[in-house]
């Protein structure tokens, strides 16, 4: 039997197809079925119009975009050996607005993305989690809102800021907006102690067994039982390899094949367009279905997002719920939630040491139009992954950009026999809708996956 | 040579690009009495929702007097006078009898976001617990064949009554194919046709759905156009900017909630109490600018001073918009705000035009014809009459459609 299903609740959509056998999907293939074009957009621009490009890939991980394009304009300096000079103002500001786009992201997609399907596993009725109406959805609205004006008074606005540029940041922010930017991540704090965790911050902070799992209250309770319910800690597992490619406030660099190393090299990184649309084409050729690309480092898929940050960092609780659950849904969604916990509490300890004496911004020696011709690349920890940009320059003017995000890494097709990260995980589903949560554990967004 | 801090200054100085939106009391007095008629025949119809908003404010902590305060500030906004507040609240209260069907297209989210954090009082509670949203592709409950199932309900049942709003441009390319939705892979073209024809009207949200937005920078590699370059036959009110504020969102729906009309238009279809005037005529560093004081680069001590921008790229001066006024995030802030210059991006082409960091001296641009004493409303005279929609009323064709660019008088 085949099935074809629409997953919405993403920003666009997705088409899953699944083939059943016994009750069980046997093979199923991932559709992005929208494309902007932004790669092709980009080129033949000036190099700083990606700060203003970027963003808009996505409109809600706009600042993961913004710092790799300012971080890859930084490297064309590098690889000139006129490294520019970044104050730890600058870097510190930046990291600081990543990780609220983090935050932001990871309690939306908590209440609103997963937590309503794995719901309607057991009940009709989402009550008081219902969209738009429930009172725990409009409170974790609220919070999420109320967080990510942290981030705007550093950044103007959220979505889009641009506040980064190749030199430093163009904010100064004064010890008035920095205790502001305090009060509304204790505010999200709060929320986490009595809304998700429902145990102290520093409690839940602490954890580092299963047996943990039985402190909890709350929503995450909650989650915990129906998961256990319905199985959703043994659903879902795929290569269990992980990569994070690069360092976080809360994360290290490395990847997990059988063990765990740190050596990466950003050159085997080759995208893969066997089964993607291509531009100017209507295609009718079979194997192609998607416009997304697929990814690998080193011949091999690997999955990435937060799940692998934590098991890369190799962090406590998260490392001890893999030890029982491996890379299931279950411990997929806890590693996003603990996330939240942990960006919390190193972003607090990231604006304490911001500096506002020191500057906010270097001017650099050279310009990019005086610069015959030039490569670099960058990585950021976005949301849902390792977010990668590489560009080519010509005096100033952009030659190639290539993005390769998080969700291409989980969400990209099949290359050759060997399934994509997300398509293995699906494969032993048995129904439908456990299919789309486990489709869903990746945080999927079409416009990143397609761009 | 000419120096061009004086020669700038003076151009941008002389008469204030604000529009004159006085209509006179005639006018007035008659608006009001339509607006009171509506207003208690929008009363006698069965809510769509059973909420109460003074119930929804109360619980939420926001007492009466904070409330009015918002209702004042809003009456302003949508450039009434005074005496309409009474009746802007009791619109706030009406709104669940407006139903609103959400489309993404070719978009970022980036709207849906920014309606997710607009809240005033909390209209977090105003939009979702009181306004109707009947479908949102990324917010409701259901997916996949649910989905569809609510959205042809919805249609259905509130045919020719329902406002629709859009969010993100259509690809034109390769007959559509670069966007499709649902699972009969119906492209966003033919989407946006079935569900804008039986619209009360349409609202295009966000530079993509008005003027093609980023997808259609060039090379426009899958043929992005706007809302209005399809939509026939209909009103459409293009709410730009990238994203677009959810206080003028707001301002719409409570509009039409409580004239029954859309608001005036200029003659790219943005409402005038939104887009009426430039950024640079409400700008907090609009001081600086008079007084020659700019920040060179980025750091040094202008730009701790928070003096103008302009010369470090700032295109206030030629962007159209009310977020020097409203803001970003519940008014915590903007980008000027935070020391980066406006991008224009409520501007159609601003993504080739504008794009960051083409600083105005050596930059291509020049303010709209030259001078600011021409203003938005002068752009589109003509055009501009107000325009009614609802229940057995009439469609009027946007005379504009198609016309979308290189008429507001840049670059020439
Ligand atoms: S107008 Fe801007 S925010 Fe909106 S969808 Fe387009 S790029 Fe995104
Ligand atoms: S910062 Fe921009 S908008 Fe403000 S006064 Fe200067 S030029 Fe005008």
């Amino acid at each position: 039997m085949k099935t074809v299903d629409i997953v919405e609740r993403i920003e666009g959509e997705a088409r899953l197809n699944c083939t059943w056998e016994n009750g069980f999907v046997k093979d199923t293939q991932i559709d992005f079925l929208n494309f902007r074009g932004f790669e092709y957009i980009l080129e033949g621009k000036p190099a700083l119009d990606a700060l203003v490009y970027t963003p808009r890939i996505c409109g809600i991980c706009g600042q993961a975009h913004l710092k790799a394009t300012v971080e890859a304009l930084e490297n064309i300096y590098k690889s000139l050996n006129e490294e520019l000079v970044i104050t730890n103002k600058a870097k510190i500001l930046r990291e600081i607005g990543l990780n609220i786009e983090i935050i932001d992201s990871h309690i939306k997609w908590f209440y609103m993305f997963i937590l309503p399907d794995v719901i309607k596993l057991k009940e009709n009725d989402l009550k008081e989690y219902s969209p738009l109406k429930g009172k725990r959805w409009l409170e974790a609205c609220k919070t999420a809102s109320e967080t990510i004006k942290a981030l705007a008074i550093i950044g103007g606005q959220w979505p889009h800021t641009s506040y980064m540029i190749p030199g430093g940041v163009v904010s100064d922010p004064t010890l008035l907006d920095l205790t502001s930017m305090m009060n509304y991540l204790d505010l999200a704090i709060n929320f986490f102690e009595d809304s998700i965790a429902g145990v102290s911050f520093d409690k839940y902070l602490s954890f580092n067994s299963v047996d943990d799992l039985n402190i909890l209250n709350e929503d995450l309770k909650y989650f915990t039982n129906l998961s256990f319910e319905y199985s959703l800690q043994k659903y879902g597992t795929s290569y269990d390899r992980h990569l994070a490619l690069s360092d976080s406030s809360i994360s290290k660099r490395g990847k997990i094949r059988q063990r765990l190393t740190d050596k990466l090299d950003l050159n085997k990184i080759k995208e893969n367009c066997d089964r993607t649309f291509k531009v100017e084409e209507d295609s009718k050729n079979k194997e192609k279905h998607t416009w997304s690309k697929a990814v690998t480092y080193n011949s091999m898929f690997y999955e990435t997002g937060p799940f692998s940050r934590a098991m890369v960092s190799h962090r406590e609780f998260i490392y001890e719920l893999h030890k029982s659950y491996k890379d299931s849904v279950f411990t997929r969604v806890m590693a996003r939630v603990d996330e939240i916990a942990h960006l919390l509490h190193s972003t607090k300890e990231l604006i304490k040491q911001v500096d506002i004496s020191e500057e906010s911004y270097i001017k650099p020696k050279i310009s990019l139009k005086d610069i015959p011709k030039a490569n670099a690349k960058s990585v950021v920890e976005a949301c849902r992954g390792s977010l990668y940009h590489n560009v080519s320059i010509e005096k100033g003017i952009i030659t190639k950009y290539d993005v390769i995000t998080p969700t291409v890494w989980n969400l990209g097709p099949a290359i050759k026999d060997e399934k994509g990260v997300a398509q293995k995980a699906i494969i032993g589903s048995p129904s439908l809708d456990i299919a789309k949560i486990v489709l869903r554990s990746f945080d999927v967004c079409s416009v990143c996956t397609t761009h | 040579m000419i120096d061009s801090t004086e020669m700038v200054k003076k151009v941008f100085t002389q008469k204030s690009g604000r529009v004159d939106t006085n209509r006179g009391d005639e006018y007035y007095n008659s608006l009001f009495e339509n607006a009171k008629n509506r207003l208690s025949t929008l009363r006698e119809q069965e809510p769509l929702k059973d909420i109460d908003m003074m119930d929804v404010i109360e619980s939420e902590g926001v007492n009466r007097r904070d409330f009015m305060k918002w209702v004042s500030a809003t009456t302003a906004t949508l450039m009434l006078p005074p005496m309409f507040a009474p009746l802007v609240a009791e619109a706030t209260e009406l709104m669940n009898r407006v139903p609103v069907i959400w489309l993404e297209l070719q978009d970022c989210a980036g709207n849906t976001e920014a309606l997710l954090r607009s809240s005033a009082p909390t209209v977090d509670d105003l939009l979702f617990d009181v306004l109707s949203l009947e479908f949102h592709h990324a917010l409701m409950a259901g997916a996949g064949h649910d989905a569809e199932h609510q959205l042809d309900e919805a249609m259905e049942h509130f045919k020719d009554n329902y406002l629709l709003f859009v969010e993100g441009s259509i690809p034109m390319g390769m007959n559509g194919n670069y966007g499709t939705i649902g699972p009969s892979g119906e492209t966003f073209h033919d989407h946006l046709q079935r569900i804008s024809k039986h619209a009360a009207a349409v609202v295009a949200v966000g530079t993509c759905a008005t003027f093609g937005g980023v997808p259609a920078a060039s090379p426009n590699p899958t043929g992005a156009v706007g809302v209005m370059d399809i939509v026939k036959g209909k009103p459409i009110i293009n709410i730009p900017a990238c994203p677009a504020n959810p206080a003028n969102m707001v301002g719409v729906v409570l509009h039409y909630i409580l004239t029954g009309q859309v608001p005036e238009l200029d003659s790219l279809l943005r409402p005038k109490f939104a887009f009426g005037y430039r950024i640079h005529d409400n700008c907090e560093r609009r001081a600086h600018f008079d007084a020659g004081e700019f920040v060179e680069e980025w750091g040094d001590v202008g730009a701790q001073n928070n003096w103008c921008l302009y010369k470090v790229g700032c295109k206030g001066p030629m962007t159209f918009n009310n977020c020097s006024i409203i803001r970003y995030n519940e008014g915590t802030n903007w980008p000027i705000g935070a020391g980066h210059g406006c991008i224009g991006c409520s501007e159609p082409d601003f993504w080739d035009k504008y794009a960051y960091q083409r600083p105005m001296a050596s930059a291509n641009i020049k303010a709209p014809t030259g001078g600011v004493e021409k203003t938005v409303d002068e752009f589109g005279l003509g055009l501009l009459t107000a325009t009614t929609v609802g229940i057995g009323v009439h469609a009027v064709a946007s005379a504009v459609a198609g016309k979308k660019s290189g008429e507001e008088g840049e670059d020439k």
